[in-house]
């Protein structure tokens, strides 16, 4: 659906360098990163905002490297949504469709004419219709649009007198109008408060599900991503570091950079060296964990390399009597509570084995019956599967 | 939900007070201070001219020179701000949101004429159609030197500035993100600018337009060295004020300028009303 090649845009001291990306038709692509990373700058680079210094931006198969925004035939919300503040909430989703309809030659970019029926799912945000209504009137379209996103009575109020979640479904509602190939989010929910944004959040996926449309969602909040991602694209000072879907993210990160951002808890430093089928890790104060093979760059396991160790907290297992039976490749640890963080639903305990400190989740129940406190005596157990190995 | 946002003020004590009553004294000052001199030309009107000579002052005050002067004030600011407005929008938007080598010197040749005493805008006129190129525009038919349209022109160049600053104030107030949104749903970048942005801008231009006026109305200096002051010809307010007073009429001089204090106070009414959106 999306494909980028090598593309490259620098302003001032910041660059995009070498973005490759590909998102699928019909996908729920996040791009994840820190604040400055570029993402926003990488989605303007979509829209055609930014004319890129070098590389080819594709859009259904089409080279659309140099056409205007007007001809990608995306729709765009941007991060702080900028509704045209003299306009009506109405007049506001109106907006592109009044142009098509001054315009309508515009909207064939890449030679596909207006009203063809989508070849494939995820080709572009059209409602659900009855056949032969597809010329209907745009009053009607708007009406739909609205009751839609659940903006119908708040159709005469200009955007200043609308909150902050209100403001967003105006402007994806505004971008759907256009039946875009592509719908890009720049942060969509970030302005807004955790309960709304979990909810905005359900509403977009609901929306991509039964329209099989293609989504790009910027934001730097993992949970958000989360909540929404088919697959997730990180990316920090201007490069695609990662790309893959949430669960490989997060228990096989490429580096330590993202096993940051994907809140892996426990990133230990290792001196890691062959040891069987299995491969040792040395860890701080001569701990010694398995790990998978499987899990390591291939240069490795055969000498000794320092790299370095995640284990994730919500693998490991804690139990406060010491286990009979422990599984081949899995390591027991023990060690002393320091810490107890209540989350809510879950609780994370800090667990100091000898010079380690190391992080354990467990759910709110399972803690309960574990009725284990902080300087108590336990025991970890963790699986050769659950380490996985990173070069330092 | 969204809720009228209103002006907070917080907890203060005798200092905070005390520091608001000094803020506010200099307000009342200035205030005062121009009040007293507006009150002291109504007074000098009202006592000087008497309840026994009012038919002959009200028949001075509506003879035809000033009423000629009026309509030629009003008429000539009025082209005036239309034609400074084809240059404000444009040079406002472009110097708001374009960026290009020496854009800055751009910028202060720009302000230039606010600073400048406004009597060497009409010297300089004067020296410029003296050279070969001015001197071929008038050949062209264009005849400023001590015509009408050379009011227009003094009024242009001494007043636009005033106009194009506030108009590029608006666009910078304007986030282009606004308009890139109306280019991805399908607009070109000049079809954004009309639909978006300059209607988005309307009250900046409104501003800016009153400001161009009232600038306009009042100049004087430049008009007597360019286009001089021949009355029912070239003489506008300002002129008739001169004029009146230097033939020894100094309460119809104060007479015409109370009449131009009101036609400007109505305007820098209108420019907070519209500017700042009260009712």
């Amino acid at each position: 659906m999306i494909r980028i090649e090598q593309l490259n845009f620098a302003v001032g001291q910041f660059a995009l360098s070498d973005v490759e990306l590909h998102v699928r038709p019909g996908e729920y692509f996040v791009l994840l990163g820190p604040t400055g990373s570029g993402k926003t700058l990488l989605l303007e680079c979509i829209c055609g905002l930014n004319r890129i210094d070098s590389g080819r931006i594709f859009i259904d198969d089409i080279d659309v490297t140099r056409l205007e925004p007007r001809n990608r035939r995306l729709g765009y919300v941007p991060q702080d949504y900028a509704l045209f503040p003299h306009k009506t909430v109405r007049g506001n989703i109106g907006f592109g469709l009044r142009l098509r309809e001054l315009s309508k030659n515009n909207w064939v970019a890449g030679g596909r004419a207006e009203g063809d029926a989508p070849a494939t799912p995820g080709h572009r945000f059209a409602l659900p219709r009855p056949p032969n209504t597809i010329h209907h009137d745009k009053s009607q379209r708007i009406d739909e649009l609205m009751e839609m996103v659940g903006v119908t009575h708040l159709a005469d109020r200009t955007p200043q007198r609308l909150s902050g979640g209100e403001q967003q479904r105006v402007a994806l509602a505004r971008a759907l109008a256009v039946e875009p190939r592509v719908l890009l989010l720049d942060e969509p929910v970030s302005a807004l408060d955790e309960q709304t944004r979990e909810e905005l959040c359900r509403g977009l996926k609901r929306l991509q599900q039964n329209t099989h449309a293609t989504v790009v969602h910027v934001c730097h909040n993992f949970a958000e991503m989360l909540s929404v991602a088919d697959r997730v694209g990180i990316i920090d000072r201007g490069r695609i570091i990662q790309v893959g879907a949430p669960s490989e993210i997060i228990n096989r990160p490429v580096n330590t950079q993202v096993a940051r951002f994907t809140q892996a808890g426990n990133l230990i430093p290792a001196g890691a060296g062959p040891g069987g089928d299995r491969l040792r890790l040395v860890c701080p104060g001569g701990i010694e964990l398995p790990a998978e093979k499987i899990s390591v760059p291939s240069c490795l396991g055969k000498t000794i390399a320092a790299v370095t160790a995640m284990v994730r907290p919500e693998h490991i297992r804690l139990a406060v009597d010491a286990p009979k039976d422990v599984p081949p490749g899995t390591t027991i640890l023990s060690g002393t509570i320091s810490s107890v963080t209540d989350f809510g639903p879950t609780v994370k305990l800090g667990v100091v084995c000898g010079e380690l400190e190391l992080f354990v989740s467990l759910g709110k129940r399972e803690y309960n019956e574990r009725s284990v406190g902080v300087r108590d005596h336990v025991h970890l157990a963790i699986a050769s599967e659950d380490v996985h190995v990173m070069m330092s | 939900m969204f809720t009228e946002p209103r002006s907070t003020t917080p907890v203060v004590g005798l200092h905070g007070r005390l520091f608001a009553a000094s803020m506010l004294a200099f307000v009342g000052l200035f205030v005062v201070g121009l009040a007293a001199l507006v009150i002291a030309d109504v007074a000098y009107v009202v006592t000087d001219v008497g309840p026994a000579n009012l038919g002959d002052f009200a028949a001075v005050l509506f003879s035809a020179e000033i009423r000629a002067a009026l309509w030629l004030s009003i008429w000539t600011s009025t082209v005036t701000v239309i034609i400074g407005l084809i240059f404000a929008v444009p040079m406002g938007y472009a110097l708001s949101r374009y960026r290009f080598p020496g854009r800055a010197v751009v910028d202060s040749i720009v302000d230039l004429p606010i600073i400048l005493p406004p009597l060497v805008v009409g010297l300089s006129l004067l020296v410029f159609f003296q050279t070969d190129a001015g001197r071929w525009i008038e050949a062209a038919g264009l005849k400023f030197v001590f015509q009408t349209k050379g009011i227009i022109l003094c009024q242009l160049l001494v007043s636009a500035s005033f106009g194009i600053r506030a108009v590029k104030l608006t666009f910078d107030g304007i986030d282009p993100r606004i308009e890139q949104v109306a280019m991805t749903l399908g607009c070109t970048h000049p079809g954004a600018f009309f639909r978006v942005a300059l209607p988005m801008a309307r009250r900046g231009i409104i501003v800016g337009g009153i400001l161009i006026w009232t600038r306009a109305l009042g100049i004087f200096g430049p008009l007597m060295v360019f286009v001089g002051a021949v009355r029912m010809r070239t003489e506008v307010l300002p002129t008739t004020i001169y004029l009146e007073q230097s033939i020894g009429r100094i309460e119809v001089a104060l007479a015409v300028a109370i009449l131009m204090l009101l036609l400007a106070a109505a305007a820098l009414v209108t420019i907070r009303m519209v500017g700042l959106g009260e009712r």
